[in-house]
């Protein structure tokens, strides 16, 4: 048994179903001999409840070899990252490209235990306003000025 | 000769070609050489710096990025025994051995040597085969085309998965992904919930940017924090050269290698890996001293590096021709191609065939710098390995925002790519493997496209994919193919509990 497998497994069923209960909310055509829109959805539907139940059923009755598993010091790790990427994210927009990313890159390095804070602190500033140079006036790319709306062109 | 090789030839020889052809092939060997670096990562970050280029100039950058990056993976094989790519593996078993014993550079001048001549043959094969299959896939019509997706797919899910379930189910996640939007026949849309960020769907960009770089980010952080990332220690390189002995030693395994990578490469899902580790086999078997392979032998490092580097252009090949990728990165470079609105398949080589030429003239050009610049520029690129992942994975965390967000200058496809990096995370806890949702990603919508018009154009008559003989081929070689991975996967576990 492999507890994984059939968490996955109940999941993606529910999943499964919710998708075609959608499915069936879809706006038919009238069009003779025409699939309509939702024919290709109802297939990934039956696909996925098939697929889903084999997981289900290999997670109940069979083992796997190699199986991958994160730690705890790993689970906290990658909880960690994805909130820098949220936090980073919510104030991108109003701060600004050049002013969030600052602390969000200096934060990813001391995650990458880089404790030197000269080094840290100058190689943020370097490498966020090179790349928001280099995208923003080389590429064309649009980033977010935010709080230095007024002070870049 | 034909005014489309000649317009291919010139197209892929302009300067502006030349300089991002080595420009990429540069950054490629740094990408490759950098372990926890993929070339399907390095792609993807490039990728957002395409958008203002002209298609040709892109493609010739990104070809030289797929190049280079073969090549880079061996050099951290060799100096530090742990290969900067997956291909790089088979390299690492003599190679390291050749650099504990003071011969890295020699080491890596066959392996450069070995890449050169192997990408060079792979070069002959695109040159050769691909107008000739192309001519032959124009004949194809709707059914046609639908059975040849569908194979394409149900290969890449057996060869992408360790579980045959667990791919499947990645493809079948992908193709629930393209159903978000505009349906592809009709325009009504779907699963949007009112959102207009909706209608357009999901980009594949997005998408592959969270799938791939989140994942790989948090990967390093998890082995740097339990100590697994390994101590660089770096071996002195010596001579790089190979001599006239080494280059007789050569010339039966790279003649091995070259042909099973351009073979290999042809066949999607086999890619590079299983290239190098096969051809590697074969050259011990020839071998006039099989018992000097893992001891540090020329031989076992030419015959993988030959391997890499010709399934590239093998690749290239049913990627061109069919629209079909041999590999991770050739379904990148599909969408690529797309990003620029060029479709590849049969209608490249009709309605494009100069810039088909010029692909396969640009993918020359990239063997040719990979060998001066790898050749050249090694004692400095090698420095590059000392480069600090606290410095490197946030510049990486910081370009993969950057790219989501330039492609339609909008934070809604940030935060999908943000999504997408949480649903690689939890395909990675569950060993879900993310190239065949990769590739549904790529494919799916062109295969709801040419099966719903197939139907609609036989009035709902299910037989046209059977009655075709060229479709039958391909639903009965997509059979064979899932029976095969079953059969393996049987053969090898699951053991009851």
């Amino acid at each position: 048994m492999k507890r994984k497998n059939i968490i996955a497994g109940v999941v993606l069923i529910f999943f499964s179903l919710g998708y075609g209960y959608l499915t069936s909310e879809l706006p038919t055509r009238t069009l003779p001999n025409t699939p309509d829109p939702s024919f290709f959805p109802w297939i990934n539907t039956i696909i996925m409840l098939v697929l889903s139940t084999s997981l289900l059923v290999q997670g109940l009755f069979f083992t796997e070899q190699g199986e991958r598993s994160f730690d705890a010091v790993a689970a906290r790790l990658i909880a960690i990252s994805l909130a820098l990427f949220f936090v980073y994210l919510l104030i991108l927009p109003s701060l600004g490209f050049v002013v969030a990313s600052i602390p969000f890159f200096a934060a990813l390095m001391m995650l990458f235990e880089e404790r030197r804070p000269v080094w840290v602190a100058s190689s943020s500033i370097a490498v966020t306003v090179l790349l928001f140079s280099a995208f923003r006036y080389g590429f064309g790319v649009l980033l977010p000025l935010g709080v230095m709306e007024g002070l870049l062109p | 000769m034909n005014p489309d090789i000649l317009a291919g030839m010139t197209q892929a020889s302009l300067p502006t070609s030349l300089i991002a052809t080595s420009i990429g092939v540069l950054f490629g060997l740094i990408v490759g050489m950098i372990p926890g670096m993929t070339i399907s990562t390095g792609i993807i970050v490039l990728l957002p710096l395409t958008f203002v280029l002209p298609a040709d100039i892109s493609i010739a950058l990104l070809l030289g990025l797929y190049v280079g990056g073969m090549t880079g993976g061996s050099f951290s094989a060799v100096l530090l025994n742990i290969p900067g790519t997956p291909s790089a593996s088979a390299t690492a078993m003599d190679g390291f051995p050749m650099a504990s014993r003071g011969e890295a550079g020699r080491a890596l001048g066959v392996a450069i040597t070995a890449s050169f001549i192997g990408g060079l043959f792979s070069f002959l094969c695109l040159y050769l085969i691909a107008p000739l299959l192309a001519e032959v896939a124009l004949e194809f019509r709707t059914q046609d085309m639908f059975s040849l997706l569908f194979f394409g797919m149900t290969i890449i899910c057996s060869f992408a998965a360790k579980s045959l379930v667990k791919g499947l189910l990645s493809g079948a996640i992908g193709l629930l992904i393209v159903t978000i939007g505009q349906d592809p026949v009709m325009g009504t849309a779907r699963y949007t919930f009112g959102d207009v960020n909706m209608m357009a769907g999901i980009h594949f960009l997005t998408a592959m940017i969270g799938l791939f770089a989140i994942p790989q980010l948090v990967e390093n952080l998890i082995e740097l924090k339990n100590g697994k990332a390994a101590e660089q220690k770096q071996a002195k390189l010596g001579s790089i050269l190979p001599t006239a002995v080494d280059l007789k030693q050569m010339r039966v395994p790279v003649a091995i290698g070259s042909l099973t990578g351009a073979f290999l490469g042809i066949l999607p899902g086999a890619g590079g890996p299983i290239a190098a580790f096969i051809s590697y086999d074969y050259a011990k078997k020839a071998s006039k001293q099989p018992e000097e392979f893992g001891k540090g032998s020329v031989e076992g490092v030419a015959a993988p590096e030959s391997a890499n580097n010709a399934v590239t252009g093998g690749a290239l090949i049913p990627m061109m021709t069919l629209g079909i990728p041999g590999d991770p990165v050739t379904a990148i470079l599909i969408g690529a191609l797309m990003i620029h609105g060029l479709a590849p398949g049969p209608l490249l080589f009709m309605e494009r065939a100069d810039f088909a030429y010029g692909i396969i003239f640009s993918f020359f050009w990239a063997n040719i710098f990979n060998f001066i610049i790898a050749l050249l520029g090694l004692r400095v690129l090698v420095k590059v390995l000392a480069t600090p992942k606290s410095l490197l994975m946030p510049t990486i965390g910081i370009l993969c925002v950057v790219g989501s967000y330039a492609l339609r200058n909008s934070f809604f496809d940030v935060y999908v790519m943000l999504f997408f990096g949480c649903l690689g995370l939890a395909m990675k806890w569950l060993d879900v493997p993310v190239v065949p949702l990769l590739l549904a990603l790529v494919l799916g919508r062109q295969l709801e496209e040419y099966l719903r018009v197939g139907l609609t154009s036989s009035k709902g008559d299910v037989t046209i994919f059977f009655t075709s003989p060229i479709s039958l081929s391909f639903l009965c070689l997509s059979i064979a193919s899932v029976a095969w991975s079953f059969y393996s996967e049987r053969n090898k576990k699951p053991a009851p509990s």
